[in-house]
């Protein structure tokens, strides 16, 4: 069997892999970390979105191998030291989260939006997490959560 | 009344663990030594099963069992009727695509999924009824041949007052036919859960579920067992919406543990989903109101064919409900109203948001806009004649119970539009210049009401327990509420522990709300018609009481306790009553509290295309007493989102019963880009004296006026009326073109 | 799924894989679409080659007046490109329409023509733009016309198994040229088009001196409405001559019925609306009355 070698949340881990894996199964069932959700199976609808050096991607259909070498981070990797990252606690402020399934990937869609751009407008907010789909709760908490977001990151000199 | 906890925005419960990621959901638990399950569906929408060959799956390595309708001890469930076969055997039909055959369960995921393909089944296809007008008709081919002679399972009745004469009187009828969808909860967590025995030789299942109670009243008999051999947890819910209200997967686990006697894991993809959960009741309707030039309503006339699918599930509720609500939250003297369940091969309809009231809103609030129209009259001055007011005379006779907000939600929401009232007259806002020369604007009313809590007579009860932690002094350290509400995201779990706290004289952080377990909590019964604020929370309420008059007990007594259990059950009979319909004519009192709401659509069309844009929009809602302000403006937007999917993008498309729309990206949920560029959420507090803290319900009527509101925007900007829906751009343009 | 997962480190090695393999190995770049396509059983190739890690593929450039395109640019990328927001912007504008984020992120504009599908976004601006391909095969390396690469609906004329296309070219737009883009869907993001559109024409004094106009999924391959575009050349370029031009699209386009994407004289009357909307656009770019194409 393969192995798979990436920085996953900043350490580095290898990991045993069936050539044809996904990303999303891999993280979920041979790492433990259930963070990263399958929704749709397709990469439509972004509840399974990690970080691959940066940027944002549907894991369900991302070819596991395909992550060899790259820093890869999921939503497991957001708090530190067990504090939220202030994108989290935003969440839990502005009363984004609902059932809660699409909430690891909208915020791992954030994390990459205020990475590139730590000061985004309405539209670009909504741009940003155009690929994530929500049946809760209407996306304008959601909004509202990033927006809050940028605002105090801002505030602390720049995301974290 | 100042309040310390209700009535504010505070952190949710779960939003930790959820915005973390450690929360689990059903399909993020595994057990050691698990084995996998996989469904063999039906390829059919109505065929006698004519051979079942499980000998290859069996044979393939790492197959454990292969389980047949031959291993279910009693192969028949359904949540009102057990009209279900758990798994079909040979000789038996298959009436819909979500019938299951056997299930291969195996070491692993990929061997289940590959065993599953080496199933052999045989089909003597019989002839398929897609359309419930036909499906009506007395020589259709019948889809439960062993329950009678008819597809028609359930008709409902109104005859109140005398309507022939109200047509007479009216200066101007309105008569129209509808088509409302078929539409799909979409929850975005797909059904999943583990089966296992547990340690007091329970058939336990980890699933998320709406009823957990109701599911073991179902998967006992089905097994065999007394009802306290089976046990439900339901640890975390990726959204409902009425979808999970029927079993999807519980019993198939609880089947599949029971027979293999080792954990099974489940997980359907998105595909199974969509193919073979349950959907809303697409309604075939007549409808005809007659008004006086003045606008005052005379009577209507409405026949409703409700479509069932293969399977009766929540149909004949449904259309309770929804023809209970048929005429609006208007005083209407005389009306003749047919309603009627049938079966057909198409998706097994179930329950789903407004629970056949969002049908019911779409059908007599697109009447009112175009009584608006022929009566040359403004649509919130129209509607503001005829709403309803505590005492109103309902469509079933009865008097609407204290508490009648609508008045209060239209008012609001037509202010913040912009409507300005002069002397009992409204008039519209100027919409000023569309934003293109090929856009124009429209702007729409609608209004909509929603029963909270079961109906027609319904014992409908919830138990809530609350153990309070004493300290030395005695007084409260912490507090645990011990529920069956299951929190299907809405925010259930911290409404109680806000109701707790409030009532127990606790600070929020002190008070913990306990995971849904069947062998912990007891019955809270359903999360569904918008009822466990108001039912559980005074159940809540009820125990609270109870636990502090033991707690003052132990004081006095100086016993020393530190731990106080108190329970209480709160039945809606207690404080409302209600009957069922009359068989002949209907009346009824149906439903022990309502909520209200009115919403506002500001849309621009793209008189080339079709397109509708959703400019602004402003939903109001009277939720007796906003507990949590921030999760009403969340069921607010939540209600609107469907409302606006229901409207403009959603359809699942069948064909002879045969699912067209099998992926998500196939069917079309707004996104973020589809939603009103500027949404307005206003909640209105018209307290329901029986309520918790007056507080009502708010989980599915903030649904019921979206679409209306939108499509009446529609024929406010372009002059097309669209009867049947969503309002996609081709639909309205054909509409122009037609013009 | 697949059995094995390579990484190639150069063009040369990678056709070299795909030779040794005989028909079991085929590219993967993004594998947005292929991930999908290997669930359901349709990817009878057991061998992944991925071309991500081969340098200088990823590589947006001018030179000697054409825009190179290297196989592993994403749509995002080039969505974000001020290279190809000034000298090509209807591409940028095309690659930013397709699916949400995380597909743009991973997508490449190459992957989606050689998905050969008749309503790729990307590609339809690519025909509009008269782009080439540059094909690496065992017996070396040639640019053909992008329109050579369609066989038909998802079937390219490079077979994935036997040899890729490293890059794509084309002349970047110049002064009084410019391009628009048009779609129409069901929804505004994360969806396939109903009908979209690309044109690109250049202008000489107000006359239109070249156009070309690519429509889709109206055929099993992109569909450049020739007559249109001849129809418009040597004439001002003006409300009667665009009108016109994207009637003659409209009749010459051929959709079908779609059970999900809709009627066909819908869609057929669709297509005078976006390519009329998209000629307005594009020549009020020309003009400069937009803002240009033609700064360097």
């Amino acid at each position: 069997m393969p192995t798979l070698s990436m920085i996953l949340n900043g350490q580095e881990v290898t990991v045993e892999v069936e050539p044809g894996d996904l990303l999303a199964n891999v993280l979920r069932d041979k790492l433990g970390l259930i963070g990263t959700k399958i929704s749709c199976g397709e990469g439509e609808c972004g509840s399974c979105t990690v970080l691959v050096d940066g940027l944002s991607v549907a894991s369900c259909i991302y070819p596991a191998l395909k992550a060899e070498g790259r820093e890869v981070t999921t939503i497991e990797g957001m708090a530190r030291d067990g504090e939220l990252h202030p994108i989290q606690q935003a969440f839990v402020d502005a009363t984004a989260p609902q059932c809660g399934y699409c909430i690891p990937g909208m915020i791992m869609s954030a994390k990459a939006l205020l990475d590139e751009n730590p000061r985004p407008t309405r539209e670009e907010i909504k741009e940003g997490i155009s690929g994530n789909l929500c049946r809760c709760t209407g996306y304008y908490q959601i909004i509202e959560a990033i927006e809050l977001a940028a605002e105090r990151m801002a505030g602390k000199g720049g995301a974290a | 009344m100042s309040t310390r906890v209700l009535g504010k925005s505070v952190p949710k419960k779960d939003a930790a663990t959820k915005v973390r990621g450690s929360r689990k959901f059903p399909q993020d638990f595994d057990m050691d030594g698990q084995l996998h399950a996989k469904v063999v569906w039906s390829e059919y929408a109505h065929a006698r099963v004519l051979k079942i060959d499980t000998a290859q799956a069996e044979a393939l390595p790492g197959v454990v069992k292969v389980i047949t309708a031959g291993d279910v001890p009693v192969n028949e469930y359904g949540i009102i009727i057990p009209d279900q076969p758990v798994l079909v055997g040979e000789r038996d039909k298959v009436r819909g695509l979500g019938d299951r055959i056997v299930i291969v369960v195996a070491e692993s995921e990929k061997v289940a999924e590959e065993a599953r393909r080496l199933v052999q089944v045989e089909y003597e296809p019989l002839p398929v009824v897609s359309d419930p007008r036909e499906a009506m008709k007395p020589d259709a081919p019948l889809v439960h041949d062993e329950l009678g002679d008819s597809n028609v399972f359930r008709h409902i009745k109104i005859r109140k007052g005398d309507w022939e004469k109200g047509f007479a009187e009216a200066d101007v009828v309105v008569e129209s036919y509808y088509a409302t969808p078929y539409v799909e909860h979409v929850y975005m967590q797909p059904d999943a859960g583990i089966g296992y025995i547990d340690d007091q030789d329970r058939v336990t299942v980890i699933s998320s579920a709406q009823w957990p109670d109701h599911d073991l009243r179902q998967i006992a008999p089905m097994l065999d067992l007394p009802k306290e051999q089976i046990r439900e947890i339901v640890p975390a819910i990726g959204g409902a919406f009425g979808g999970r209200e029927d079993m999807h997967v519980q019993h198939l686990l609880a089947l599949c543990a029971y027979c293999v006697r080792r954990p099974v894991k489940m997980v359907f993809d998105r595909s199974e989903v969509m193919i073979t959960t349950g959907k809303r009741h697409p309604w075939y309707v007549k409808y005809r109101t007659g008004a006086t030039n003045d606008g005052k309503l005379t009577a209507v006339e409405i026949e409703i064919i409700s479509e069932s699918g293969g399977y009766a599930s929540t149909s004949a509720p449904v259309i309770e409900a929804g023809t209970s609500f048929s005429a609006g939250p208007y005083v209407v003297p005389n009306a003749k109203v047919d309603a009627y369940a049938v079966y057909t091969n198409n998706a097994v309809t179930m329950a789903m948001r407004g629970f056949g009231t969002t049908q019911s809103a779409f059908i007599y609030e697109m009447q009112m806009s175009k009584l608006a129209e022929a009566l040359d009259m403004d649509p919130v001055e129209l509607r503001m004649k005829n709403l309803f007011r505590d005492g109103s005379i309902g469509l079933t006779g009865h008097a609407m119970p204290q508490g009648v907000g609508i008045r209060e939600t239209l008012r609001e929401s037509a202010v913040a539009a912009g409507w300005k009232e002069k002397q009992g007259h409204w008039i519209r806002p100027d919409l000023g210049p569309a934003s293109a020369p090929h856009k124009q604007r429209g702007i729409a009313v609608a209004c909509g009401l929603k029963n909270v809590g079961y109906s027609f007579g319904s014992d409908d009860r919830a138990t809530v327990g609350v153990e309070l932690a004493l300290d030395y002094s005695g007084e409260i350290e912490r507090v645990t509420v011990l529920s069956g509400a299951c929190d299907v995201g809405m925010g259930v779990q911290t409404v109680l522990a806000q109701m707790a706290a409030e009532a127990l004289g606790v600070e929020y952080k002190q008070v913990r709300v306990s995971m849904v377990d069947t062998a912990k909590v007891p019955d809270s019964g359903s999360c569904s018609a918008s009822r466990m604020v108001w039912i559980s929370g005074n159940a809540l309420l009820g125990a609270c009481q109870e636990a502090l008059g033991k707690r003052d007990e132990i004081l006095m007594a100086e016993t020393g306790e530190t731990l106080v259990r108190a329970e209480h059950q709160f039945r809606g009979l207690s404080v409302r009553e209600t009957t069922p319909y009359d068989l002949e004519t209907g009346m009824s009192v149906p439903h022990f509290s309502y909520g209200y709401a009115s919403q506002i659509a500001l849309v621009e069309v793209d008189t080339e295309t079709g397109e509708t844009e959703i400019l602004k929009f402003w939903a109001a809602q009277d939720v007796g007493k906003a507990v949590h302000p921030e999760m009403v403006r969340g069921q607010s937007a939540g209600g609107v989102h469907m409302g606006v999917g229901y409207a403009l993008t959603e359809e699942y498309i069948q064909q002879e019963g045969m699912a067209k729309t099998t992926h998500l990206s196939d069917y079309c949920i707004p996104t973020v880009m589809d939603m009103p560029r500027e949404f307005f959420s206003i909640t209105v507090e018209v307290p329901d004296p029986t309520g918790p803290f007056g507080a009502k319900g708010v989980g599915e009527m903030t649904t019921l006026p979206t679409a209306p509101a939108i499509i009446s925007a529609i024929h406010d900007a372009v002059g097309v009326w669209i009867d049947e829906f969503p309002a996609t751009a081709e639909r309205v343009w054909w509409a122009m073109q037609k013009k | 799924m697949w059995d094995e997962y390579l990484f190639p480190r150069s063009v040369d090695e990678t056709v070299e894989m795909l030779a040794v393999h005989g028909g079991e190995a085929r590219i993967i770049a993004g594998g947005t679409d292929l991930a999908i396509q290997s669930q359901r059983g349709r990817v009878p190739a057991k061998v992944m080659v991925d071309i991500s890690r081969i340098p200088g593929l990823d590589q947006v450039q001018k030179r000697d007046g054409l825009v190179y395109i290297g196989a592993l640019v994403t749509h995002a990328q080039i969505a974000a490109s001020p290279l190809i927001r000034a000298r090509a912007e209807v591409l940028a504008e095309a690659c930013g329409s397709v699916g949400g984020p995380q597909i743009r992120n991973v997508g490449t504009l190459v992957g989606n023509v050689v998905n050969a599908l008749p309503a790729a976004d990307g590609a339809m601006a690519l025909f509009a733009l008269e782009a080439e391909a540059e094909v690496a095969e065992r017996r070396g390396r040639r640019w053909t016309p992008i329109a050579n690469l369609y066989a038909g609906v998802g079937r390219c004329t490079v077979d994935s198994c036997e040899a890729m296309i490293t890059q794509v070219r084309f002349r970047a737009l110049g002064v009084e040229e410019a391009g628009a883009f048009e779609r129409l869907a069901k929804r505004r993001a994360l969806i396939l088009p109903i009908l979209n559109t690309a044109v690109v024409v250049r202008l000489d004094g107000g006359k239109v001196e070249r156009a070309r106009i690519a429509i889709g999924p109206v055929a099993t391959t992109p569909f450049v409405a020739t007559e249109a575009a001849e129809g418009l050349m040597g004439r001002k370029a003006d409300e009667a001559s665009i009108a016109e031009a994207a009637g003659l699209a409209s009749q010459a386009a051929e959709p079908r019925y779609s059970l999900l994407r809709g009627s066909a004289e819908y869609r057929k009357s669709m297509v005078e609306i976006l390519v009329r909307r998209a000629l307005t656009r594009a020549v009020a770019a020309a003009s400069g009355e937009e803002g240009t194409n033609a700064n360097s």
